[in-house]
């Protein structure tokens, strides 16, 4: 049964943090100044290990905070409506999944400099259907292929890369310097890398094989994660539009007092509780070691989530009217947010299919 | 998909749309538009003066001004093909507003002067309607106009201006009686761009194009000779863009040149044979079989002479919703593919522009009347409501 958990005080103040966080750093104007010089990200990615965001999910005999995955969504959320661009998302995944992949004490000597913040650590994997590759015996594997996206590569150090060897699923750590590593934007500006692994070698030591369950529950955490910052921005958009038709009027009041957006509001509304509700529940789901059970949730989530965030980026526009294609407002750029985070963590389409296969 | 106006005689101006297409658009121009790529002022340039010489670039226009003479049945067969033969949709604020205006509420110096040149293109128009504060409702712009000396005197601002940035004319409403009650007192006036006082900023878009602008008026002169019709009537003027070519609002041919992009997307990401995206093409298709359905009874009233009311509002609603939802299933089908900025060297071809397209054509539901506006009207003048 599932139950959901009352914001605890370490939630209260992570989302209090988030919310300080945003105001100090994190304006469109200043959001405008990163996009040009990345080197304020690295700024802002040693402020967030400071305050403990990297640690938040990790086990304490790890190092980390032991805070459970429900507890920490509120800071995802703001993060997420703060329409931030350090890869938090995909650093907690990597962080969680060798915490599981890894016996306790690599773990922690392997851990230690990504929750300082010091090193730079994310997943790589194949695209669907073109997975990558390790061929070789005994001391060294060669790899082959290449992750067409990988959040957060392009300010990364190592990548985690998930290769098939003869059907068999394996970990592999790449610095980035081994790799062919090609930078780019997506849609809403944030920095990413194309990563070619053609011709890189990997000791077999340094290979975590059996890591199929940590990789699920990392990848797990990581969709709550996308989850988490998609309902904040969902709600941003919700806020916006709420305080937009309370503003604007036409036809002498505001258009906030026509039933018609009345009744587009309610649904924003439902909208963003049923986003809110699906992605609490994922999030407790995450701490189920019943792993269909857990599948189950957050493939549900992620459908309802997608769809809810396709209504409510239709209306939030909608009820901008001009102002809510240009530029100039955050609408456009929560717009864009959404269609990225639509995309990752598979999208609504194979979740769709993970929740059939998972009955 | 199949056309519904396919007789012999329609097959034919089929044929001579297409030799003439094949011949003279530029394939840098074709590429652009079939990809949803954003276009240049020398698309519809280049364009414009292809469809000139040919003597068809303003399908809807009576012989005596230019026109080709096309049954209204021609026009909307015209309309499609161009579509789906990827001609740049010329923007439509000369040939297809102020033109038609001008036709029939303009003097004789007017029409002697403009019209000639909105045809050969050496005019380009833009539209001064809208406001900051007067979107929806219009009927409340403020743009003053004080009478002076031979004229007037006007200030304020005007907003969504599409291409400002390449126009040398505009014509604006403006509030020439401030004691009149909200639709009196309202002129319809012709304003060259580059008077004294008139100055243009471009918005951004979300999709990171400047098609709009603000433009700003401080104290601009225009004389009296500039007035379209009679002072304090520009509201009527303005209303009759309303029963202008309504037969293509549904744009058919766009949204079929939609339903072609998300075909080559399926392919291009190996879903072609994917039942659920079959599916949901299939609807789509017979969405817009059912508004060709409704343009061809709306067709079938006009050539019998009947005059076409308010209910062409349901083509806009409906073409734009069947439109922005083709958009949206590209995304889907897409996948992450679509995901990276159109500058990056991972963008490729047929994805690069489809992210932008879903987000430029939010706007189809905004301009020219919003969707919610659409149904006001659909509402008030044709349920009585």
């Amino acid at each position: 049964m599932i139950r959901f958990d009352i914001p605890s005080e370490e939630a209260r103040l992570l989302r209090e943090t988030a919310e300080r966080f945003i105001v100090d750093r994190y304006t469109l104007e200043q959001r405008r100044k990163i996009l040009v010089d990345q080197s304020l990200m690295a700024k802002n990615w040693l402020a967030m290990a400071e305050l403990g965001w990297l640690a938040a999910p990790l086990p304490e005999s790890l190092g980390g905070l032991g805070i459970q995955p429900m507890q920490i969504t509120g800071l995802l959320e703001v993060l997420g409506a703060g329409l931030v661009l350090e890869p938090l998302s995909a650093v907690m995944q990597c962080a969680v999944t060798l915490a599981r992949a890894l016996p306790e004490e690599k773990a922690i000597d392997r851990l230690n400099p990504i929750l300082s913040g010091a090193r730079i650590e994310v997943m790589a994997e194949g695209a669907s259907g073109n997975p990558i590759t390790a061929r070789g015996d005994g001391e060294t594997l060669d790899l082959a292929g290449m992750s067409p996206l990988v959040m957060g590569g392009s300010v990364a150090s190592t990548f985690w890369v998930v290769v098939e060897n003869d059907g068999v699923q394996a970990l592999c750590p790449v610095p980035a310097t081994a790799a062919k590593v090609e930078h780019y934007r997506l849609l809403d500006g944030q920095p990413v890398a194309r990563v070619v692994f053609d011709g890189v070698t990997v000791r077999n030591a340094d290979t975590i094989t059996s890591a199929g369950a940590a990789l699920r529950f990392g990848a797990d955490l990581g969709c709550v994660a996308i989850l988490a910052e998609s309902a904040g921005v969902i709600d941003a958009l919700y806020c916006a539009t709420l305080d937009y038709v309370k503003l604007r009027e036409q036809f002498g009041r505001p258009i906030g007092r026509f039933q018609v957006v009345q009744h587009r509001m309610a649904d924003m509304f439902i909208a963003r509780e049923e986003a809110r509700s699906m992605m609490q529940l994922a999030a407790e789901a995450q701490d189920s070691e019943d792993e269909s059970f857990r599948i189950r949730l957050i493939s549900a989530a992620r459908v309802k989530i997608a769809d809810n965030a396709r209504k409510v980026q239709r209306d939030a526009v909608q009820l901008h009217g001009g102002m809510g294609v240009t530029d100039e407002l955050p609408v456009g750029h929560m717009v864009k947010r959404l269609l990225v985070l639509a995309q990752l963590g598979g999208n609504r389409q194979q979740h769709l299919e993970r929740f059939n296969a998972a009955a | 998909m199949s056309d519904l106006l396919n007789n012999a005689e329609d097959e034919c101006f089929r044929a001579e749309l297409r030799d003439f297409v094949a011949n003279e658009l530029h394939s840098e121009t074709r590429n652009k538009v079939s990809q949803g790529a954003p276009l240049e002022r020398e698309d519809f340039v280049r364009w414009h003066r292809s469809l000139y010489e040919k003597g068809w670039v303003a399908p809807a226009w009576p012989v005596e001004f230019g026109g080709p003479g096309w049954s209204a049945r021609k026009r909307l067969i015209a309309d499609e093909e161009m579509f789906r033969l990827h001609t740049p949709p010329l923007p439509g604020f000369g040939l297809k507003m102020i033109g038609p205006i001008l036709m029939r509420f303009g003097s004789e110096a007017q029409r002697a002067r403009f019209l000639p040149r909105i045809l050969s293109g050496e005019d380009w128009w833009c539209q001064g309607f809208s406001e900051p504060g007067a979107g929806s409702d219009l009927a409340s712009l403020r743009m003053r106009a004080d009478r002076c000396d031979g004229g007037w005197k006007l200030s304020g601002s005007k907003i969504w201006t599409t291409y400002a940035q390449f126009a040398n004319w505009i014509f604006c409403l403006v509030r020439t009686d401030p004691e009149a009650k909200k639709q009196g007192g309202i002129s319809m006036v012709l304003v060259d761009m580059s008077s004294d006082g008139v100055s243009c900023r471009p918005i951004r878009l979300m999709d990171g194009t400047e098609e709009v602008n603000e433009i700003f008026l401080e104290d601009v002169f225009v004389s009296d000779d500039m007035v379209v019709g009679e002072v304090n009537m520009g509201w009527n003027y303005a209303k009759t863009l309303l029963e202008h070519e309504r037969l293509g609002i549904g744009g058919i041919g766009r949204s079929k040149h939609l339903l072609q992009r998300v075909r080559d997307v399926a392919d291009a990401t190996g879903r072609t044979n994917d039942p659920a995206i079959i599916a949901e093409l299939a609807v789509f298709e017979i969405d817009v079989i059912a508004i060709e359905a409704f343009t061809l009874r709306l067709l079938a009233a006009a050539e019998a002479g009947e005059r076409i009311g308010a209910e062409a509002s349901l083509l806009k609603v409906r073409g734009t919703e069947i439109q922005q939802g083709l958009t949206e299933l590209m995304l889907d089908v897409a996948g992450p593919a679509m995901l990276p900025e159109r500058e990056s060297p991972c963008a490729e071809e047929p994805f690069e522009n489809i992210a932008y397209q879903f987000l430029n054509w939010r706007k189809l539901s905004i301009y020219g009347g919003s969707n919610e506006i659409q149904r006001g009207i659909l509402a008030s003048q044709v349920l009585g409501l």
